[in-house]
């Protein structure tokens, strides 16, 4: 393992680490503000294909999260970053709530596919579209590939299905950008300067939140909040730096050991 | 590679294709690839067994030699070794009752089978059936099974017609393994059974047969894997990069049908 520097960057999870849903995790508030009162830089990271990141910080200022839009990233940001870093101009297969993410992007006379969870996009006509213009060359570009959801009416298909058919039909790899992929992590700290030595991450999911991070050389603390479900720390090998109660817990962690 | 008389020596029977090497389908009937309808009517004379292969799954095979006849083809229904009915004997062999995400054109084929109280999903190129909605009706059908069976009419990636390439059923079996965690059980090219089904119909054996088709996986490489040789033609979804395929090697490649059948006329069953 890379040697630990003193800690710059925490990056910590949304959705069942700050809050579940419409409701704060129990004293997050306060825990974030102490962390704001020290010197590292504070990001959040979420993997999203719906919520822009308007939609995401109206939500947290309900609940009175002292956060600015700037320190969000997202893998809708992700995929706008490389959309930009390869210059190309996407045809985006991605939720109308999504689309503010990516304005100011050239999507006229498509040479790339961006595909994240966006049922009312799944037809025939719309996957042979992004299917010819993968055989062209075009690089395909997927939020994430979850297999599933859950919806009120029971199961539903995710993204991973139908990036999977665009695969096998043009024989290409899509190139994933959510957690826990590593270049997420890594475009995340980008903005603040700081190498994953000298990062953690804090998160509810123990493979895509920790382990992701702990793959670049981050650390990499579970919280038993949101999707945690007993044993979720014995996924991942190498395990967590540390499992605790919820973010305040480990806001205090941070506070007393690693500054 | 060896000279042409080397290759298709001792070839008494022709597997075709149809779609991409006979014609290729599309709006108002399709289009005949040029000099396709006198070469099967040439080969048909010359004395060797033809018989043709094909993976259509989007419409019953009626309407398909309708559609071939009607562009002056000579064919004929008992003729064409197609993925429908061989799906239909298995489903009967094994009491499956399908849940069926395929076209309206091919319906008619499953006539005869029981759809009621599905405990399996029959998938075949649905065309505009693939949507959102069909495909979650299949995947929770699959989902709700102990034991959830997957069928698939053919693989293929994608076909062409005359605007253009088009998904085949494929990919959307793909995205169907992928969600539930299963393995589709393939009906059709390039599946050794579908292969050898057309052979006994025909009455050829293997190493005596030739297929000809437009896909170097799943024509090419699938009738070589059943000890056939087998000739791609650069015509329908045709791509040059077939030619150095990284695992397929064709036992020739010819521009369209009429230069096989002229080759196959000069040098077969010497």
């Amino acid at each position: 393992m890379a040697a630990r520097r003193a800690l710059k960057a925490v990056l910590v999870d949304l959705n069942g680490t700050l809050h579940i849903e419409d409701a704060a995790v129990p004293g997050a508030q306060e825990a974030l503000k102490r962390l704001r009162g020290t010197s590292v830089m504070v990001r959040f990271v979420t993997n999203t294909t719906k919520e822009s990141k308007k939609d995401l910080l109206e939500r947290l200022k309900k609940l009175e999260f002292d956060i600015s839009e700037d320190e969000i990233f997202t893998s809708l940001t992700a995929a706008r970053n490389l959309v930009e870093q390869k210059q190309v101009r996407p045809m985006l297969l991605v939720d109308d709530r999504a689309l503010p993410d990516f304005k100011g992007i050239q999507t006229s006379d498509p040479n790339a596919v961006v595909i994240g969870l966006a049922p009312e996009h799944f037809h025939y006509q719309m996957l042979n579209q992004a299917f010819r213009l993968l055989l062209d060359g075009a690089p395909l570009i997927a939020i994430h590939k979850a297999r599933y959801y859950k919806r009120k009416d029971g199961l539903a298909l995710g993204p991973g299905p139908f990036v999977t058919a665009l695969e096998y039909a043009t024989d290409t790899k899509a190139t994933v950008v959510g957690k826990p992929e590593k270049t997420f992590f890594l475009e995340a700290l980008r903005g603040t300067g700081c190498d994953p030595e000298e990062a953690v991450m804090i998160g509810d999911d123990c493979r895509d939140d920790v382990g992701g991070a702990q793959n670049v050389g981050m650390l990499g603390i579970l919280v038993k909040t949101g999707k945690y479900r007993a044993t979720d720390e014995e996924k991942i090998n190498p395990p967590p730096y540390l499992t605790c109660e919820s973010f305040p817990h480990a806001v205090d962690h941070i506070l007393q050991h690693l500054l | 590679m060896a000279a042409w008389g080397e290759r298709l020596a001792g070839v008494r029977g022709v597997l075709l294709d149809i779609s991409g090497v006979l014609y290729d389908s599309g709006e108002g009937g399709g289009k005949v690839i040029a000099g396709s309808v006198e070469a099967v009517a040439r080969l048909k004379r010359s004395g060797l067994k033809v018989r043709f292969c094909t993976n259509e799954s989007q419409k019953s095979r009626r309407l398909l030699v309708g559609e071939l006849r009607h562009l002056g083809f000579d064919v004929s229904e008992s003729e064409v070794t197609a993925p429908p009915p061989a799906t239909c004997r298995i489903l009967k062999e094994r009491g499956l009752r399908p849940h069926l995400l395929v076209h309206d054109d091919v319906r008619s084929e499953f006539d005869e089978i029981d759809t009621s109280n599905p405990n399996c999903v029959v998938i075949a190129d649905a065309g505009e059936g693939f949507s959102y909605q069909n495909m979650n009706e299949a995947f929770q059908v699959l989902m709700g099974l102990e034991n959830p069976v997957l069928m698939s009419l053919g693989m293929g990636r994608y076909y062409k017609v005359t605007s253009g390439l088009m998904l085949d059923v494929g990919g959307y079996t793909k995205a169907l393994e992928y969600a539930c965690g299963i393995q589709a059980e393939v009906v059709g090219k390039p599946s050794p059974e579908f292969f050898k089904s057309a052979l006994w119909e025909m009455g050829v054996e293997a190493r005596q047969a030739i297929m000809i088709g437009d896909d170097i996986v799943g024509d090419v490489g699938g009738a070589q894997r059943c000890g056939m040789r087998a000739l791609q033609v650069r015509t329908g979804k045709f791509r040059p990069s077939d030619e150095h395929h990284p695992e397929v090697k064709a036992d020739g490649h010819v521009d369209n049908l009429a230069e096989a059948v002229d080759l196959l006329l000069q040098h077969a069953d010497k």
